[in-house]
């Protein structure tokens, strides 16, 4: 069996005996190459995770560190920017305001121009309610901000009393907790009757329960109010109550404070959807009663929906966003960092490992592979941990300042996603330069 | 040069050095060296560790490379295992010109015609016989199922499978170095390459592992032994003496 001969003839008649002979080999198909390698790569990332648990705790915690701050600020973001969504368009996205001036005016020239309009009037207010058809409600509502309200020896500040007719409890939607609306009448009669936010009884009564406190009443501006109905808790907004304050009738609200500013008047449209539609008519409508043809620019007056408020605490809140967000994302690169150096310290440490598997018939690209795999999985898995506890501070955090939490699919993928980029972008160099090792200093190694 | 080195001993008699090179483009021999030299840069100095080797190794054949420390046996070693290339010269292996190869292609052959086993084994320490032994079948791209079980034959031919799931640690020198013959030869390659294979045993454990290479021999497999010990180069049917980077003997024993 020694001699050349004899070999010459072995070869094929060979396939089933368990020896080593050399024989002919099936060559492997470039997808199939490229799936064992890649399991391989990622048997491999797991062991070595395994082997180094310290290491790649503490790796893994430079990541969560970074993709949790990241998460948990967008979080808190999007929580806050749906509270003032939600705030400002308490009465949805159906009412609108007819007023003499813009809520939000950015010139002084504007000011100027603005105050030259005529005031909008209780004529213009019934002229609305009469001849808009499309409107669904009409209503008329204004604010006396940080008043002092008091009940016998006791006294409350920082409360906003807001004259309203009946039909503005519909268009708010004011829920009651205890007690009634005024009726009609009771309106008509200018009786003086008051429904108080949650936080009145709470301040005002010592925390006597909402039933109690109706019938009761409160001092505002020297002339006093029987409760008659307590409104539903609002909760508070960046600290600020929304349950601190009066509602008393319109007819109530003038005398107390005078009836000479220009009148803001509620409309509310039936749908959403037909909004557009009924501020056409009110617009003609008024444009009519300020004698404006088509060749006005100014309509003279103001039309405005609650997007004004959104619109500009969009302008407002946009640039810190971006730099809270570009601060968190900032321990994200440390993170990556971290990943980078750790991935060095295991390049040098697996030389060796290099080496034999290099010898084996490994590619520089099965190497590369393998290392960036490895950074790739610490950094996922950090990714993944990450933003779930960054969901986890979130919801700590909602539940301390109380606006909603909002998890989202898109930030959780593109926490792990991000982070799994990192992980690309901090492995590349350290899986070069395990992939460009010679073969025999890299076996060399001890 | 020797004429020995030069002799191919299918075509008997020497040939001339200018000769060497109008041969027929893609040789017959399984290993076929060609003028082989190999020159490192050491600073402004130039070191020539191999001086125009040349060799023709046949298929089937049990050869032994002898040479004491700093003769040039190890870049030789490398040369054939296809971890370095020679700066001037040819090296054939099984039809394929490896001295132009860039580095992916010398890592393909490794994988397909060179198998390794070295003086300390080499084992991936974190993974099973079964793991280390599949890890060429890996890199050549086979299915697991296919992989699992040409690496169970494999390492049943050196008489493992008790100690399939066992990692190096847990096993002697002896059976570390078995697993490396079974890794070395589990993808059939051409020819199985041995760098002082029994330098970490004890006199038994060697004298196993060398009635192991004999089987392995008379089943039809080309081994090469990279070896300083005369004992284990007697063991061959040939031998090569390497002195300062040349072959000074060639010699067949049986």
């Amino acid at each position: 069996m020694t001699g050349r001969g004899d070999t010459e003839t072995r070869g094929r008649g060979e396939e089933e005996q368990p020896s080593f002979s050399p024989r002919r080999r099936v060559a492997a198909s470039p997808r199939r190459i490229a799936a064992s390698a890649l399991w391989e790569s990622f048997r491999v990332a797991f062991g070595s995770l395994r082997a180094n648990k310290l290491r790649a705790g503490l790796t893994l915690i430079g990541i969560i560190v970074g993709v949790s701050a990241v998460i948990a600020v967008v979080t808190i973001i999007k929580g806050l920017d749906q509270t003032v969504a939600s705030t400002f368009s308490s009465q949805g996205s159906t009412v609108f305001t007819i007023s003499k001036r813009p809520q939000i005016i950015t010139s002084r020239e504007d000011f100027l121009r603005f105050n030259k309009r005529k005031d909008v009037t209780h004529d213009d207010a019934d002229a609305i309610a009469r001849l808009c058809t499309l409107c669904w409600r009409t209503g008329l509502s204004a604010n006396v901000p940080q008043a002092t309200v008091k009940h016998g020896d006791e006294k409350m500040d920082g409360v906003t009393i807001r004259g309203i007719t009946l039909s503005m409890f519909d268009i708010d939607a004011v829920n009651l907790d205890a007690g009634r609306f005024w009726s009609e009448s009771e309106d008509a009669a200018g009786r003086d009757a008051c429904v108080v936010g949650a936080d009145i009884p709470e301040n005002l009564f010592g925390g006597a329960a909402p039933e109690r406190v109706v019938g009761r009443e409160v001092r505002v501006a020297g002339h006093l109010f029987q409760i008659i109905g307590v409104a539903e808790k609002k909760g508070k907004i960046f600290g600020f109550s929304r349950d601190s304050l009066i509602y008393i009738p319109y007819t109530s609200y003038q005398k107390l404070y005078g009836a000479r500013d220009s009148l803001v008047v509620f409309i509310q449209a039936s749908s959403a959807e037909r909004l557009a539609e009924v501020q056409d008519q009110v617009r003609s409508l008024m444009r009519n009663r300020r004698a404006r043809t088509f060749r006005d620019a100014d309509d003279g007056f103001a039309l405005e929906t609650q997007d004004v408020f959104l619109d500009l605490y969009g302008k407002a809140t946009s640039n810190i966003y971006i730099v809270t967000v570009g601060v968190a994302a900032i321990s994200l690169v440390v993170g990556g960092i971290v990943v980078m150096n750790i991935m060095l310290v295991s390049v040098t440490e697996r030389t060796k490992e290099i080496g034999i598997r290099k010898a084996v018939g490994a590619r520089q690209s099965d190497i590369l592979r393998q290392f960036l795999i490895e950074a790739v999985t610490v950094t996922a898995i950090g990714g993944a941990i990450g933003v779930a506890t960054g969901f986890g501070l979130a919801y700590l955090i909602s539940l301390l300042m109380g606006f909603p939490l909002l998890m989202s699919v898109n930030s959780a993928v593109l926490g792990v996603g991000v982070s799994s980029i990192v992980g690309i972008i901090s492995g590349l160099w350290p899986a070069w330069r395990a992939a460009r090792l010679h073969p025999i200093d890299a076996l060399r190694a001890e | 040069m020797s004429d020995a080195t030069l002799a191919a001993p299918t075509e008997g008699g020497a040939l001339e050095p200018g000769e060497l090179l109008v041969r027929e483009a893609v040789p017959a021999a399984l290993i076929s060296m060609r003028d082989i030299w190999k020159t490192y840069q050491m600073g402004s100095e130039q070191v020539h560790a191999l001086h125009g080797v040349s060799f023709d190794v046949q298929k089937g054949e049990y050869m032994a490379i002898i040479g004491p420390s700093g003769s040039g046996k190890s870049t030789l070693m490398n040369l054939i295992g296809c971890l370095d290339t020679p700066t001037r010269g040819e090296y054939w292996i099984n039809g394929k010109n490896v001295s132009e190869m860039d580095d992916d292609e010398l890592a393909r052959i490794r994988n397909k015609e060179v198998g390794f086993v070295f003086q300390t084994f080499n084992l991936l320490a974190r993974a099973t016989s079964l793991h280390n032994v599949e890890l060429p079948l890996i890199y050549a791209g086979m299915g697991s199922a296919e992989r699992h079980e040409k690496a169970k034959q494999s390492l049943a031919a050196v008489d493992l499978t008790d100690r399939m799931m066992h990692r190096p640690n847990e096993l002697s020198g002896g059976q570390r170095q078995r697993v490396a013959i079974a890794r070395a030869l589990v993808n059939h390659p051409s020819i199985l390459l041995a760098d002082e294979p029994t330098g970490a045993l004890d006199t038994a454990t060697s004298y196993e592992i060398m009635n192991l290479f004999e089987r392995l021999h008379a089943e039809g497999n080309t081994i090469i032994v990279v070896t300083h010990e005369p004992d284990i180069a007697a063991r061959a049917q040939r031998v090569i003496s390497i002195r300062d980077g040349m072959i000074e003997k060639d010699e067949r024993l049986k």
